[in-house]
C-alpha cells in the first residue's frame, strides 16, 4: 500500500491538469449537442441563379426562364459588370445565365444558339450547371422529334416534371450516433493527453534518479515495486476512461443503449491501454518536469489534430491523413467514424473494426517492446 | 569486533579507466570510518558498489558476512544510505516523505509511525513535519534527507557528503544526529570533503585518490605519515630577507616562506618551537601582530601524500 498510497498523492497533485482537460471534453460534448443533422428526409437543395434575358420573354425562352424559376432561388441584383462580379465573389449567386437576344429565333431555326454562362465553380454552380445541360439536351431532342414550338414545350415540360421520390430508409439515429462518434473522437485528446501528463509526473517523481536508487537498495523486491506502480497507473488510465464513459452515458442517456455503444467502450478501452503504453514510453524517455507539459501538447494535440479529433476526417487534406496512419489515433477514430454510419452489425462489416482494433493493440506492442529495449539500455548504461 | 563490511580486491573499470583499483578494506562494527579523497578518487564508485547499484569487474563485498547482491533483501533491511543529492518527494510532506521511505522496509504500521517519529526527532524537524519540501531551506532539506535514509533503523549506514552546502546550525544538527547514531551502536561508513568532519566524527580513516587506497588508519596514525609536525604562522608587516634567511637556518625547520604579510614556517618535528621563534622575534626587535601554532591536518597529510589538495 505505501507505492499505491504515494502514487495517490503524486495524482493529487495533477488534479488540476486533469479537471481542466475533463473540462475541455464535456464543454465540447455539450456544445456538440446543440449542432449536428439528423438526415432523416430528404430535400433537393435550389441554387441561387441570375438570368439575364436579352431578347423577348417568350416561348422557349419563357418556357426555360419559368423551369428556373421553379427549379432555383432566382436572385436578382444590377444588371452591372461590377455587381455581378461582387455577387458571384461573394457567393451571393451561384451562377449567371446569359440568354442571348435571338435564342427563341436561332433554337427553332436549328441553328443551336450558345448560352452563356458564369458560375462560382462550387457545388450548387454544378447543380445549376447540370439542370440548365438537361434543360437544352431535352429541348434539342424534342426539337428534332415535334415541330411545333407548344408541342416541343409542352413535352418537354412533362419529362422535366417528374420528380423522383428519395425516401431515406436508414432507421439510424444519425445525429445522435454523430454526437456520440465526435464525443468519442474528442476523447482521443483527454485520455492521450491525461494519461501521458500524470503517468509522466509519477514516473517522474518516483524515477528521479536518487529516489529510484533508493527504492533499488531498500528490502522491498525492485520487480515488485515496479509492478505496483505499473498497476496503480494502469487503474489511472482505466478509471479515467470509465468517467469519460460515465460523463459520456449523462451527455447522451438513452441513446447509448445501442449495439454501437459496445464498440465505442471497447475502441476507447483499448486505446486507452495504448495511451497508457505511450505514456510509459515517454515517461521512460523524459526526465525533465518541465518539458512534460510540451510533449503532452505535442503528442495529444498533434496527434488530436492530425487525425481527427477535431476536425472531420473529410476535411482534411490527403497527405495529412497518409501521416496519421502511422498514429495510433488514426484507426481509433477510423473506428468511431465507421461505426455511426453501421446499421447491420455482421461479420462482413464489423471486419474493418476488428481490423483497426487490431492495429491500435500492435501500437501498444510496439510501445511496449521500444520501453523495454529504452529501459534496457538505460539499465545497462548505469550499471 | 566483528567486520561489518568487507570489501576484497574490489576493481570497476568503465572501459579503459579503473574508477576502483584493487581497494580492500573493513568496517568494524559500531566504528565510523570515513572515506576521504577529492573528485573522481572513487568514493562514490566504491560506494555503489557496495550497495549492489553498479556491478564491478572483480572482488567480492561482504555485509555482515554474507555477499551483497542486488536480490539481497534480508540484508539490505540493515543498511540505510543518504545520499548527496536530495531524494525526496516533491509532493509529499516531510512526515509523508520520512513514512514513504521507511514504508520501504517497515510494513507494521505502528511500528512505522514510531520510527517515523524517531527519525523526525534525530534530525530536529519537529516543527517541520507538515511542511513541504519546497518550504525547506537547503540544510532542512538535507536533515529531511538524512532522515529518510535511516528512519527504519539500519545497523550500518552510509553517508555521502551529507553536509555539502549546508548552513552552519544544520551542520551541527546533522553531525549530533551522526554521533547519536554511533553512540546507538550503529556502524556508519562517512564520505565527506571536510577534514574537521572527519577529524571530529571518524575512528577510522580511508584515503582514497584515482580509485586507490594510499593511506589508511586512525587520524593520529595519518598525521604521523606527514613529514612535519608543526606550522608557526606570524603576521608581521615588514621582515628583512636576513631574518628569513636565519629563520630557516633554526634546528627543525623544514620551510620558510614570507608572502604578503604572512611569514609561514613548517617544522619537521619538535613541540616546543614556538617559544624559540618567539624570543628570536623579541631579540631582533620585529612587531608582529599574531603568532599561532597548529599541528598538521589531513589536508597536509593529502598534500604530502598526492601532491595536491584535498579539494582540486
Amino acid at each position: 500500500m505505501t507505492v499505491f498510497k504515494t502514487f495517490l498523492k503524486v495524482l493529487k497533485s495533477c488534479k488540476g491538469t486533469i479537471i481542466l482537460y475533463s473540462a475541455i471534453l464535456i464543454f465540447f460534448a455539450v456544445f456538440n449537442t446543440t449542432s449536428g443533422d439528423n438526415t432523416t428526409n430528404f430535400v433537393a437543395e435550389k441554387p441561387d441563379v441570375f438570368i439575364i434575358n436579352q431578347g423577348e420573354r417568350e416561348g422557349i425562352t419563357k418556357n426555360l426562364i419559368q423551369y428556373f424559376e421553379e427549379n432555383a432561388n432566382i436572385i436578382d441584383i444590377k444588371n452591372e459588370e461590377n455587381a455581378i462580379r461582387d455577387a458571384l465573389f461573394y457567393r451571393d449567386i451561384n451562377y449567371i445565365i446569359y440568354i442571348p437576344e435571338n435564342f427563341r429565333e436561332d433554337f427553332l431555326d436549328h441553328k443551336n444558339p450558345t448560352i452563356e454562362v458564369k458560375s462560382t465553380g462550387d457545388y450548387m454552380a454544378s447543380l445549376a450547371d447540370m439542370m440548365l445541360e438537361r434543360y437544352l439536351k431535352l429541348a434539342n431532342i424534342y426539337h428534332e422529334t415535334f415541330a411545333s414550338e407548344e408541342e416541343i414545350i409542352e413535352n418537354l415540360n412533362k419529362t422535366l416534371s417528374e420528380k423522383l421520390e428519395v425516401e431515406v430508409t436508414s432507421k439510424l439515429d444519425t445525429d445522435h450516433l454523430t454526437q456520440i462518434a465526435n464525443y468519442y473522437n474528442f476523447a482521443n485528446y483527454s485520455l492521450l493527453a491525461g494519461c501521458v501528463f500524470v503517468i509522466c509526473m509519477v514516473l517522474f517523481s518516483f524515477g528521479r534518479d536518487v529516489v529510484r536508487k533508493r527504492t533499488i537498495i531498500s528490502s522491498m523486491n525492485y520487480k515488485k515495486y515496479n509492478r505496483k506502480l505499473l498497476l496503480s497507473n494502469g487503474l489511472f488510465a482505466v478509471s479515467l476512461w470509465a468517467f469519460y464513459v460515465l460523463v459520456s452515458f449523462f451527455l447522451f442517456g438513452s441513446s447509448l443503449f445501442t449495439i454501437h455503444t459496445i464498440f465505442y467502450l471497447i475502441n476507447s478501452l483499448i486505446f486507452t491501454f495504448c495511451a497508457l503504453s505511450i505514456a510509459f514510453l515517454i515517461g521512460n524517455l523524459v526526465h525533465n518536469r518541465e518539458a512534460i507539459n510540451g510533449i503532452v501538447n505535442v503528442v495529444a494535440l498533434g496527434s488530436s489534430f492530425l487525425c481527427g479529433a477535431f476536425v472531420p476526417t473529410e476535411y482534411l487534406p490527403d497527405f495529412v491523413l497518409k501521416i496519421a496512419h502511422v498514429l495510433p489515433s488514426y484507426w481509433y477514430i477510423n473506428t468511431n467514424e465507421r461505426l455511426k454510419t453501421m446499421e447491420v452489425f455482421n461479420f462482413e462489416n464489423l471486419k474493418p473494426i476488428f481490423l483497426n482494433m487490431g492495429v491500435v493493440i500492435l501500437f501498444i506492442l510496439l510501445f511496449v517492446v521500444m520501453m523495454n529495449f529504452i529501459s534496457g539500455k538505460m539499465r545497462k548504461t548505469n550499471s | 569486533m566483528k567486520n561489518v563490511v568487507e570489501v576484497k580486491k574490489l576493481t570497476k573499470e568503465y572501459k579503459e579507466l579503473k574508477a576502483v583499483n584493487d581497494l580492500s578494506f573493513e568496517v568494524k562494527e559500531g566504528e565510523i570510518l570515513g572515506l576521504l579523497g577529492p573528485n573522481g578518487s572513487g568514493k562514490s564508485t566504491t560506494i555503489n558498489c557496495i550497495l549492489s547499484l553498479l556491478n564491478f569487474s572483480e572482488g567480492s563485498i561482504k555485509i555482515f558476512g554474507q555477499e551483497m547482491e542486488p536480490d539481497a533483501y534480508k540484508l539490505k533491511e540493515k543498511i540505510g544510505v543518504v545520499f548527496q543529492d536530495v531524494a525526496v518527494f516533491e509532493e509529499l510532506t516531510v512526515i509523508e516523505n520520512i513514512d514513504y521511505f521507511c514504508g520501504l522496509y517497515i510494513q507494521d504500521k505502528g511500528l512505522r509511525k514510531r520510527y517515523v517519529e524517531d527519525a523526525i526527532q534525530l534530525v530536529g524537524l519537529e516543527e517541520f513535519k507538515k511542511f513541504y519540501p519546497k518550504q525547506l531551506s537547503g540544510g532542512l532539506l538535507r536533515r529531511l534527507n538524512i532522515a529518510c535514509g535511516v528512519a527504519h533503523k539500519p545497523k550500518l549506514i552510509i553517508l555521502d557528503e551529507p553536509t555539502v552546502a549546508v548552513d552552519p546550525q544544520s551542520r551541527n544538527n546533522i553531525l549530533d544526529g551522526i554521533k547519536t547514531l554511533r553512540d546507538q551502536g550503529t556502524t556508519i561508513i562517512y564520505t565527506t570533503h571536510y577534514m574537521e568532519e572527519v577529524e571530529i566524527l571518524c575512528d577510522r580513516v580511508i584515503i582514497l585518490d584515482r580509485g586507490q587506497i594510499i593511506a589508511s588508519g586512525t587520524i593520529d596514525e595519518l598525521k604521523k605519515l606527514a613529514k612535519l609536525e608543526e606550522k608557526v604562522t606570524v603576521e608581521v608587516m615588514e621582515l628583512d630577507s636576513k631574518y628569513i634567511k636565519e629563520i630557516g637556518e633554526f634546528k627543525n625547520v623544514e620551510d620558510v616562506t614570507y608572502h604578503e604579510g604572512i611569514l609561514l614556517i613548517t617544522y619537521k618535528k619538535g613541540k616546543n618551537n614556538l617559544v624559540e621563534l618567539m624570543d628570536y622575534l623579541k631579540n631582533a626587535k620585529i612587531q608582529y601582530n599574531k603568532i599561532f601554532s597548529e599541528r598538521p591536518t589531513l589536508n597536509d597529510v593529502f598534500l604530502e601524500l598526492t601532491g595536491k589538495e584535498l579539494r582540486d
